[in-house]
């Protein structure tokens, strides 16, 4: 059974016996291989390889290879040769064994990979989905076998903003991006180009933490953009050096200050559809109030984080929910109601 | 809840390919099926890969791939009894790391499901999330999820708040009780028409889309499966009646979607911005028509009563506007009119 070298099979080795022959081969070099030595001897190149010849859409897709292989978190790594640095013909590539494998004193325990099981549920759709789908194979291959969950869960995490992928993918490789963002108040959406720190769902809308580009990585302000305000396309530019600290509990941090901050109370008929969501949303607090008890209400003080979302909210419970303070909000949500009715008057 | 089976991409069998190699080492003499159920694949799926691996290696001293350079298997044993035991092991030793994005996308989604009774111990999720860190072949992304710091995962520097905790929780905690100890929940909910009722409940999954939280249980009041919102929930307690249905059962049918429509929903014709049609995909009925008209999209909503409705159209003033029927248009207008007469 071993491997045909007959051309006529080059076209049947499958992408991923091609990758996974890879893998193995610069696994098991302690000094490297060449990118000669790889398309010339490992399975699924060979096959193709012109000794001699023009090898150039082969160097291609060992290109296209070498970063699928990184993207699964495979270590590739190059060693220039002594002597001869920036040369990429003879550049060596290999797999350091202590980078490729999880480390030894890493291991998950039945109560944590049914934990992990369900982390990786959550991304069901969208980009990260194959990501959490090839973690899963990678614990699975520990071989623990989660506890039967006393209840079935079916969490999920939603990514329908258009922008979510795009910056993702920017993060990832530290590129400049480049969107059209439309505050809410204003006629037109503006063009802005940040530096993406990190993405992050806070009440159930993705935010992106970015840094304005004209400081320079490190040095320009942080700001918080709504994906959901983001209109039309994001493109890339340049990339640049990645600024390193942990970005997404910073924004998260930012967010939270923001929201315990912001504070409103309200008035809401007891029992309504109002009453029993804002109170059972975070933060809420119960103000004791005996002159409204009577009239069959209550007082709440919330919390918030984007005021025009909150009058959103608030106008949509209707007569159930009188706002109180502060002034703005109030003006804000009689807005709001005003013009829905004149809109379906 | 089964995931569909869906056909692997290249990536996806690489990374299949690194982590079996691993498992099979560990499991000498695996059956298919095993494989196949540990690692929620096909049996068919397993073979592939088992037949690709027994042909693989490396090129070797010789650089062509001779025997000793390959992996091997018992074929007997395989074609035989379905058993998978290899015979010559190649440049494989042990499980290979997570990439950053894997890494991100599983830490990020503990952080979500940080409301879970599952979840409390929260020196235990840290120790969790920091192994899965050392474990990556690189700093995980910088992807989060708020449910972090509705229980004060994060350490805001030398800045230490006690947060509010997120108040689903203790309901998500008697949900699971409840199912532990065998015994139905009650409940007050307001249905979908704005009436309060005390339920008893059967409680058979938990789903979550996004910030919202829902139970799908068993309702002895409608004698069918129901929906309920967690924020729609006061006043749970478990009770001493025994459950009656389960997941699983056979006259329990839990569908995979959670918004179904019904024979009695009504259809509505709207208006909406083009920006905001993301935030109604839930209410927009397979195979509804969308036509374009002066920069604004008109399409149909199906809503089970105008309860619903008319919160949702006035909770996106100047974005959604109800077109169709009269009677729809009407309950938007006098519920937005009376929100707007409270401040007279």
């Amino acid at each position: 059974m071993s491997p045909s070298p007959s051309p006529a099979a080059a076209s049947r080795v499958p992408v991923e016996e091609r990758l996974f022959s890879l893998v193995l081969a610069l696994l098991a070099t302690e000094s490297g291989l060449t990118k000669n030595e790889i398309l010339s001897t490992v399975q699924g190149y060979r096959q193709r390889y012109s000794s001699g010849g023009d090898n150039a859409n082969l160097e291609r897709q060992f290109e296209r290879d070498k970063d699928d292989i990184r993207d699964l978190g495979v270590p590739l790594e190059t060693l220039d040769s002594p002597g001869d640095a920036g040369n990429n013909q003879t550049m060596r590539y290999r797999i350091p064994r202590g980078a490729y494998e999880l480390p030894q004193d890493i291991s998950f325990s039945s109560d944590e990979t049914t934990l992990l099981n369900l982390a990786a549920m959550v991304w069901r759709e969208g980009s990260l989905s194959g990501e959490s789908r090839r973690a899963l194979l990678k614990l699975r291959s520990l071989g623990v076998v989660p506890d039967e969950p006393i209840i079935g869960y079916a969490p999920r995490l939603r990514l329908r903003d258009a922008a979510f992928e795009p910056l993702s993918s920017a993060l990832e490789k530290h590129l400049i991006v480049r969107f059209a963002y439309l505050k809410p108040g204003e006629d037109a959406a503006r063009e802005r180009e940040v530096i993406p720190l990190a993405l992050v769902q806070y009440q159930g809308r993705w935010h992106l933490s970015a840094e304005e580009v004209d400081g320079g990585p490190g040095h320009g302000p942080q700001k918080t953009y709504l994906l959901r305000r983001i209109v039309g396309p994001v493109s890339t530019g340049k990339a640049v050096a990645p600024h390193l600290g942990d970005h997404a509990a910073a924004a998260l941090a930012g967010l939270e200050a923001v929201w315990e901050d912001g504070v409103a109370e309200v008035q809401v008929v007891r029992e309504s559809d109002a009453a029993t969501r804002l109170v059972n949303r975070r933060g809420t607090e119960r103000l004791e109030s005996d002159s409204v008890a009577s009239a069959g209400e209550e007082r709440l003080r919330l919390h918030w984080v984007d005021a025009n979302i909150l009058a959103d909210e608030l106008a949509g419970f209707g007569p159930e929910v009188l706002v109180l303070s502060p002034p703005w909000l109030r003006g804000a949500v009689i807005a709001r109601l005003e013009r829905t009715a004149a809109d379906h008057g | 809840m089964a995931d569909k089976q869906q056909p692997l991409q290249a990536r996806d069998k690489l990374a299949f390919l690194l982590s079996l190699v691993p498992w099979l080492m560990d499991h000498d003499g695996a059956t298919v099926s095993a494989a196949a159920k540990h690692f929620g694949m096909t049996p068919a799926q397993i073979r592939e890969a088992v037949e690709l691996i027994a042909v693989s290696g490396v090129p070797g001293e010789t650089d062509s791939y001779q025997h000793e350079d390959l992996f091997d298997i018992n074929w007997d044993a395989f074609e035989e009894r379905d058993e998978i035991v290899i015979t010559n092991l190649v440049a494989i030793d042990d499980s290979p790391r997570f990439s950053a994005r894997e890494a991100a996308a599983l830490i990020a989604g503990l952080q979500y499901l940080s409301a879970l009774p599952e979840n409390a111990d929260r020196a235990a999720i840290t120790s969790l999330m920091s192994k899965l860190s050392r474990g990556a072949s690189s700093t995980p992304s910088q992807v989060g999820v708020e449910g972090a710091v509705a229980t004060g995962a994060i350490d805001a520097g030398a800045e230490h708040r006690a947060v509010a905790p997120d108040p689903i929780a203790p309901t998500l905690a008697l949900i699971r009780a409840s199912v532990e100890h065998g015994v139905q929940l009650e409940l007050d909910y307001l249905n979908s028409q704005g009436q309060r009722e005390r339920r008893r409940v059967d409680p058979l999954r938990v789903e979550s889309i996004d910030a919202d939280w829902y139970l799908r249980g068993w309702c002895h009041l409608r004698e069918a499966v129901r929906t309920f919102r967690l924020d729609r929930i006061s006043n749970a307690v478990i009770t001493d009646e025994p459950i009656q249905h389960r997941a699983g059962d056979s006259d329990v049918r839990l569908p995979d979607v959670l918004f179904e429509p019904s024979p009695d929903d009504l259809e509505v014709t709207i208006e909406v911005v083009p920006s905001a049609m993301p935030l109604l995909a839930d209410y927009i009925p397979d195979g509804a028509t969308s036509v374009e008209h002066d920069g604004r999209i008109r399409t149909t909503v199906r809503v089970s009563h105008y309860h619903g409705l008319k919160r949702l159209i006035a909770s996106m003033p100047g974005v959604a506007t109800v077109v169709a029927p009269p009677s729809a248009r009407a309950a938007v207008q006098s519920w937005a009119s009376s929100g707007a007469a409270r401040y007279r």
